[in-house]
């Protein structure tokens, strides 16, 4: 028997199971990478099932077929054009109405296709039931009821996925069918489009071009503009007589047909009382409650972090530089030693005592928090605050995300709905101090000078964050965006997927940090063993020592802190002959070497991840901004300070 | 109140207060520019169930002027202030 090669495409709105799916049918054989050409996530893993090799693609969670957004974009022409021989659409049992309109448009673009109907169990509690049969009737798809997190019914999806792959398809979907007078234009159009030779069936393309969809236009008109012309004048002739825009009266009519196969497929029984999760909801998002919840949550969340990251971080280091005897012993303390050892080992070390043990347990809360919903709670509450910096409420994940590191951050600014609030949110997330600069406002001035000035630091950093947030709102070009963010249910996050989650965004940030970070000690260790770090403080003296009032040495510290943010203290310990910072710095000079390393470019690998996202230009440009940024709020704390 | 809704007007979703419902009448575009940004908005709300039509029921909004919180087709969405002040709805009779 030959093996075969099957694609099986998941499909369906954000937060509906889609990814628990992905890793009950795939386990540990995926990978995470972009879709070519965009910054759009595509994840991809293979299964082995009765002799056949699967590939099963995890499209974005959408709301919609359109082009509303490059997640949409991405998902339309995978499903069109490159046809995977399955699409499995996973809905959320009880929000059937607005999940089946997503479905409607994958049965019109003719999508051979099995329905997940997940989180029944949840749905029941609501005191929602649905009628596969009746459902399956009205679609004229196969419907597979399953409980993903508990893993329920996932052979079954798999099998009917399968099957109808076997049967070889044949469009049997029920047609969505709208009012006469669209039906009657649809029609006429679609016999135009007929011959065109598009991957996308006739029918679709002419409901597509009556509500103006700029990328089926676009195509056509390369062909046959004739059509595009005619398709205007169908649609205004429905636009006169509805009185709504045809790509409204489209959208309009299609979910009156999700309504209602939903009202002839589903029963709604009042549960008795409001569900756990509806009380755990309006505690969250009450008015004056979910707030000090929300302060609480995070506090408690990054208390946790960073007490267990101090705890593991020590452990880690002092693990490795146990080694460090044994590997002079073998290889000697010559120049090649040391440059190995100081530059490529302990490059390796730092990376791994700020990976392992922050940025590991962040994510994992994090990731905890979204899949159960929270987050967009918080973006709900924060909403108000962010728009103040012109972004909304979504930019507030990014923004945390900043806390335990400044790369995924910007990677996560991708939630974002347009290409400028991306940028926007990730300029002021470079801001945001990370846990290697952290490690430098707790360990100085915190340790030195005590907790209330180290807090007084982080509320200057809130300030700043919020003048230039609101400076760069002001300066780039186009207008805000308003929130549009569904709040699904409260649920319980699947484990697996939450550490799946967490492994992929880590092995991102080995992926892009790692090597610059090695690069960066190395570097570091070159100059130091060449002697150039003091005819390098000289040249920078009058910046160092005379702005800012520093020994001339700590600006070694601060150009090293660009490839390495979190040594800049050991650094300096090094250079100054003595971690008891106490006798050689002023409370001043404390203050003002942490301002500088707070606000400029957070390191090398921070650049790097705004290059990738956002192209070399803006990224030097944001780069060189807070350089000088920085530099000036030093001198000028100083100057204030020493008043 | 000052902007109570008067039975069976056409008011914008802000002036329904929790827990009222309303039937969604039209989207007012923020910039009347066809195609551009404003009309990506209107079309990203419809797909996400606020067509002509709809039965929109406020559950609170946030303090401050902030987000509302408002239940459309069974979903639950957060919807921005400005967004929601360019949605309108008629109030349902008793």
């Amino acid at each position: 028997m030959t093996k075969r090669k099957l694609v099986i495409a998941l499909a369906g709105n954000a937060n509906v199971g889609k990814s628990v799916i992905f890793n009950h049918l795939t386990g540990l054989h995926q990978h995470i990478g972009n879709w070519p050409g965009k910054t759009v996530e595509r994840a991809e893993g293979t299964l082995h099932f009765k002799g056949y090799t699967i590939d099963i693609i995890d499209l974005p969670g959408i709301y919609s077929l359109s082009t509303y957004s490059l997640e949409e974009l991405v998902s339309r022409r995978y499903i069109a054009v490159e046809r995977p021989d399955a699409v499995i659409n996973v809905l959320d049992a009880s929000v059937l109405e607005r999940n089946l309109f997503f479905t409607l448009q994958l049965i019109e673009l003719e999508t051979p296709m099995v329905i997940a109907l997940n989180q029944m169990d949840m749905a029941n509690r609501k005191g929602i039931q649905i009628d596969k049969e009746q459902l399956e009737k009205h679609l004229g798809v196969p419907v597979i009821p399953i409980v993903a997190i508990k893993g329920v019914g996932i052979f079954q999806l798999l099998e009917k996925a399968i099957e109808i792959i076997e049967e070889g398809y044949v469009v049997k979907h029920a047609q969505v069918r709208y009012g006469g007078e669209v039906e009657e234009r649809i029609g006429k159009l679609a016999k135009m489009v007929e011959n065109i030779k598009l991957s996308y069936p006739p029918r679709y393309m002419a409901i597509k071009l009556l509500e103006g969809d700029e990328e089926i236009e676009r195509e056509v008109s390369g062909i046959d503009p004739q059509i595009i012309s005619t398709a205007k004048n169908l649609a205004d002739e429905i636009e006169g007589l509805h009185g709504h825009s045809c790509s409204t009266v489209v959208t309009s009519e299609r979910y009156e047909i999700a309504g209602r196969i939903v009202r002839e497929a589903q029963k709604l029984v009042s549960p008795i009382k409001p569900t756990l999760e509806e009380r755990l909801h309006n505690f969250t998002t009450h008015k004056i409650l979910g707030y000090p919840i929300m302060a609480f949550s995070l506090l408690f969340m990054f208390y946790s972090i960073f007490t267990f990251g101090d705890f593991t971080s020590k452990l880690l280091s002092n693990f490795f530089y146990g080694w460090k005897l044994m590997f002079e012993s073998l290889f000697g303390i010559g120049i090649v030693s040391r440059l190995v050892w100081g530059g490529i080992v302990e490059g390796i070390m730092s990376g791994v005592t700020i990976a392992l043990p922050y940025i590991v347990p962040f994510y994992i809360i994090l990731y905890f928090l979204e899949d159960s919903g929270y987050l967009s709670r918080i973006a709900f509450l924060m909403d108000n605050a962010m728009h103040k910096i012109g972004l909304h409420g979504k930019a507030f994940i990014p923004l945390m995300l900043g806390y335990g590191c400044n790369v995924p951050a910007c990677l996560g600014c991708r939630i974002m709905e347009t290409q400028r609030e991306r940028l926007l949110a990730a300029f002021v997330t470079t801001l945001v101090p990370c846990a290697a600069r952290t490690v430098i406002i707790l360990g100085l001035v915190g340790k030195f000078l005590g907790v209330q000035w180290a807090l007084m630091l982080y509320i200057i950093d809130l300030l700043v964050i919020f003048a230039l947030g609101r400076l760069a709102f002001r300066v780039l070009p186009g207008e805000s965006t308003a929130l549009i963010m569904e709040m699904n249910d409260y649920r319980w996050p699947h484990l697996k997927t939450v550490l799946q989650q967490t492994w992929f965004r880590l092995a991102e940030f080995i992926k892009i940090a790692f090597p610059l970070i090695i690069v960066g000690s190395f570097a570091l260790k070159l100059a130091e063993v060449s002697g150039l770090l003091e005819p390098m403080a000289a040249i920078i003296s009058p910046v160092t020592v005379i702005w800012l009032g520093l020994p001339a040495i700590a600006g070694i510290t601060l150009i090293f802190g660009i490839l390495r943010k979190e040594l800049a203290l050991i650094i300096l310990a090094t250079l100054l002959g003595t971690t008891n910072f106490a006798q050689v710095l002023t409370p001043v000079q404390m203050i003002v070497f942490t301002l500088v390393a707070m606000f400029y470019i957070p390191c090398i690998a921070t650049i790097a991840a705004l290059a990738r996202e956002f192209g070399w230009r803006k990224a030097l440009f944001i780069t060189v901004f807070e350089v000088i940024f920085a530099i000036f709020i030093g001198g000028i704390a100083f100057r204030i300070l020493s008043f | 109140m000052e902007r109570r809704s008067r039975e069976g007007s056409e008011v914008p979703l802000t002036a329904l207060r929790d827990g009222e419902t309303g039937i969604l009448t039209s989207i007012k575009a923020g910039h009347e520019r066809g195609h551009g940004r404003g009309w990506g908005f209107e079309k990203r709300l419809m797909d996400m169930g606020l067509t002509p039509g709809a039965r929109v029921t406020v559950m609170k909004s946030a303090p401050f002027h902030g987000p509302l919180e408002i239940l459309v087709r069974g979903s639950r969405l957060a919807l921005g202030r400005g967004m929601a002040e360019r949605i309108f709805v008629e109030t349902e009779k008793e």
